[in-house]
């Protein structure tokens, strides 16, 4: 069976390797048993620093549902399953990608970054933490987590990034409040921190 | 579940077995009272705690409640701890819904913290207080220069939400817990539609299977469903392709038949329409200086949240239910209907709503939880996937305006105002036809909100008509205030260019109430108006209105031509007076949500019709706005001491209309389909 797949990620700056895992995990999911495959093998995956064995019956689900269901990191979140809205956007080997339509089978070998992990190792908040919380960013909230992650990766590759190039990283990370405003001010005051 | 079977076989719905959805989908439910608002506070030993009776949706109430909590007991913020009060804590609540949190809730609250107070500083510790009513006056969370009430105060969850707490419904994890999915006909819940056939044997040998369940309980309004449970989620996907379910549908339609249903003009040609509204004297065959007919189409919620619940059975019947709800006593009272459990066995634990705007208010996914729950005895976590939120969910009835004006000596005379739309608060998706059918003789007043034109126009006549749609339709963000507003903000501002008028000084011209005033004097400030409108390549366009006779904005919208010859948005500016204001920062991000919301429903928010249901399966055909479709916004808010009204759901009364109004300035054509094709409006700058 034949799955829509869309493109994980959406700027200039995707590695290759990104359109191959989401190639080939969309391709998996049609096979019959995959699951029986794999079933003996110990997979492990490198999350927020720190290694997590994945048993047998998850390895063949998305990554997203192995952080959420399996694992219990719920701050990244479920939007649409169909990588367009961006809710559930982590960060792999510093590139933000959408989880929900990654198989973690394929992210082996790779650091996964979630907003869990997203602060300073002595628990102090990342700028763009602090900058979301300064600015009252949120309404609902269920999109931040995600907004957060772009935007971690934006600021990584474009420390100084102007409206437009805001607009364009986090064009692929919907908000129904309309927090637009806010998310684009916080961007600029956590930019102005680090440097 | 054999005394329901019987029903699917007859086909129909009786009486008896449609009990859960007698209630309307808004159930009257007595407004808070002091005595009730008692059983929010409780106080242990210098702690307090604030069992909350509005859901959060993102409109911070829990921030607001608490601020009025603290400010009334006297005590600082950290002595006052919030808990998202579950159905088995407090005494029943409305909804969370028409921006009455604030409004209907601070004083009760209030109240019952001034006993409180006044209790603790007699040295009493232990029992329970009788509510004591006392004058405004006498309270201190309203007096001038009150701790804590009108300032900004960051919200409590700002630091859970910025680092991936768990909040809302999908986030909760139970031992054991499994996850469930029901399978539907594509076509539109309003129809009836049923499996014809499916393998069930090849579901069996799916790896992760867990149930099959083919249950009439499982329908919703005509759809009847199956259930399908498995170990992880991706497992639902493999048994949902092994069951190669084949559905059965009682009938099709199409987008014409919609738009046929709510044509405003083909019921106009049959005489009055059902509802009148206002019925003032108007000539109606006379000659007509603005004639215009507007046309709105249906739209989705789009909450970024799809709907979901966790239902958790235990040994002895009981079940508990996590759900994002704007209703969760609502929820209670169907689960336990439909599962034929007394209401207190059914706890429903309210959880952070990711997204409402008046979709959260019915039982959908909380009973297909419950239901497989029950049935497996074991917890089940059902998320829609985003193409159920569209099939399944009910969206913003379309609508079709006709409003006729006469103009003479600067000043509409004459005012006659026709829609034809679906209804909102006696939804279908709640309410079969014969218990709809109430509203028949009592209106829809969730279609009426806004109908009323805050000026003084002369002779009025307004009247709509209700049809039920084969599309489910109910509550979104102010009802229909906002397609309201676009349709008189619209015709007003023709009315105003037949007279040759300035747009805002026409408005003032007719506007009466001195708060509408206020808000359309200082919008016309803040813009420059007057100074910088009515060029070649940029021009300003103006709305206003009243939300509920409480809280007033003008919108002034500014567009300007692209290089490519299109029309974008380059700012709106927004003067909001909800009166008393407990938390400026929160009132503020509700206008801006508010103006976004707007803006969608002028350039985005349609739900076509396709194969017999609405055809949206993800948000590439939601067209929900991205970063750069939000121009700069700036946002003020009246100083006032009037009672305090909403803000969640004010703004967007005047949004879309300013930036139509804008369009027309600028380009001289009246636009009345929306939304607005992609080749006329532009995100991309100049």
């Amino acid at each position: 069976m034949v799955r829509q797949t869309r493109v994980a990620v959406w700027d200039g700056s995707t590695p290759a390797w990104i359109g191959a895992i989401v190639q080939s995990s969309s391709a998996k999911i049609g096979s019959n048993h995959p699951m029986l495959l794999q079933m003996e093998r110990v997979m492990k995956l490198d999350i927020n620093n720190s290694i997590q064995d994945i048993d047998a019956q998850w390895q063949d689900e998305s990554l997203l549902d192995v952080l959420r269901e399996k694992i219990g990191l719920t701050g990244t979140r479920f939007g649409c399953g169909q990588g367009t809205c961006g809710a559930c956007t982590v960060l792999v080997d510093g590139v933000a990608v959408r989880s929900c339509v990654l198989s973690a089978r394929m992210l082996q070998g790779r650091s996964i970054v979630t907003i869990e992990g997203l602060a300073n190792p002595d628990g102090r908040l990342h700028v763009l933490q602090q900058a979301w919380v300064d600015g009252q960013v949120a309404q609902c909230g269920y999109c931040q987590s995600g907004q957060i992650m772009a935007a971690a990766a934006l600021l990584r590759r474009t420390p100084r990034p102007n409206d437009a190039q805001i607009d364009a990283a986090l064009a692929g990370n919907l908000c129904r409040c309309g927090t637009q405003q806010r998310i684009r001010r916080a961007v600029h005051r956590a930019a102005n921190m680090l440097s | 579940m054999k005394r329901r079977a019987f029903l699917v076989a007859a086909g129909g719905l009786t009486v008896g077995f449609s009990a859960y959805s007698m209630m309307p989908v808004l159930p009257g439910r007595p407004k808070a009272s002091a005595h009730a608002a008692h059983g929010w506070l409780k106080h242990h030993s210098g702690t307090f705690e604030l069992l909350l009776p509005r859901i959060e949706l993102g409109q911070n109430i829990s921030t607001a409640l608490k601020q009025i909590a603290c400010a009334e007991l006297g005590v600082e913020w950290d002595q006052v701890r919030v808990t998202y009060a579950d159905t088995s804590m407090i005494q029943p609540v409305r909804a969370t819904v028409g921006s009455e949190s604030v409004r209907d809730f601070a004083m009760p609250l209030a109240q019952a913290a001034a006993t409180l107070r006044d209790a603790l500083e007699m040295g009493l510790r232990e029992g329970e207080l009788e509510p004591g009513e006392r004058p405004v006056e006498a309270l201190r969370a309203f007096r001038a220069g009150a701790s804590y009430v009108g300032r900004t105060v960051i919200p409590d969850r700002a630091l859970d939400l910025v680092t991936g707490a768990p909040l809302y419904a999908g986030d909760i994890r139970r031992p054991g817990m499994v996850f469930g999915r029901v399978l539907r006909a594509p076509v539109s819940p309003e129809i009836g539609s049923r499996p014809r056939s499916y393998n069930r044997r090849a579901a069996y040998a799916v790896p992760g299977f867990v149930a099959l369940l083919d249950d009439a309980r499982l329908r919703q309004a005509g759809s009847y469903g199956i259930g399908i449970v498995a170990q992880t989620p991706r497992a639902l996907e493999r048994i949902e392709r092994a069951l190669a379910v084949q559905w059965q549908a009682d009938r099709t339609f199409t987008q014409a038949e919609v738009d046929t249903a709510v044509d405003v003009d083909l019921h106009l040609e049959n005489g009055r329409l059902q509802h009148i509204i206002q019925d003032d004297d108007v000539d109606t065959g006379a000659h007509w200086d603005v004639d215009l007919r507007i046309d709105i189409p249906a739209a989705a919620h789009a909450a970024m949240e799809p709907r979901a619940a966790v239902a958790e059975p235990d040994a002895a019947g009981n079940l508990q239910v996590w759900t994002g709800t704007q209703d969760a006593f609502f929820v209670r009272d169907v689960i336990a209907d439909v599962l034929d459990l007394p209401g207190d066995r059914v706890v429903v634990h309210p959880t952070r709503v990711g997204g409402g705007f008046g979709g959260a208010t019915i039982c959908t996914v909380q009973l297909e939880a419950a239901v497989l729950a029950a049935h497996i005895g074991r917890p089940v976590k059902v998320v829609w996937t985003r193409a159920q939120e569209s099939a399944q969910g009910f969206h913003r009835p379309p609508v079709s305006h006709r409003i006729r004006a006469r103009v003479a000596q600067g000043r509409v005379e004459a005012w006659w105002h026709a829609f034809a739309t679906a209804h909102i608060l006696f939804t279908n998706a709640a309410l079969p036809p014969w218990l709809q059918s109430v509203a028949y003789v009592t209106g829809d007043k969730g279609v009426a909100r806004g109908a009323l034109p805050p000026y003084r126009l002369g002779a009025r006549r307004i009247e709509y008509q209700l049809e039920r749609l084969p599309l489910l339709t109910g509550p979104w963000r102010g009802l229909g205030a906002g397609p309201n507003g676009i349709a008189i903000e619209s015709a007003l501002d023709e009315c105003g260019w037949v007279a040759g008028a300035d747009p805002l000084a026409f408005r003032l011209a007719h506007a009466h109430d001195p708060r509408l005033r206020q808000v359309l004097v200082r919008a016309g400030e803040l813009s420059g108006w007057g100074q910088n409108n009515g060029t070649q390549q940029n021009a300003l366009g103006v709305a206003a209105g009243i939300y509920k006779e409480t809280s007033y904005v003008a919108v002034v919208a500014s567009v300007e031509r692209t290089s490519d010859g299109r029309v974008r948005v380059a700012h709106l500016w927004c003067v909001h007076d909800c009166g008393r204001v407990i938390n400026p920062g929160q009132v503020r991000a509700q206008c801006e949500g508010n103006l976004v919301w707007g803006l969608a429903m002028v350039v985005s928010d349609k739900l076509p019709i396709r194969n017999s249901n609405v055809d949206a399966p993800n948000f590439a055909a939601l067209a929900v706005p991205t970063m750069a479709d939000v121009p700069p916004m700036t946002v003020e808010l009246t100083e006032s001491h009037a009672v305090a009204g909403g803000a969640g759901e004010t703004a967007i009364v005047a949004a879309g209309a300013a930036v139509l109004n804008a369009v027309r300035a600028l380009t001289g054509v009246r636009h009345s389909q929306l939304p607005l094709p992609r080749a006329i409006i532009s995100s991309v700058p100049t």
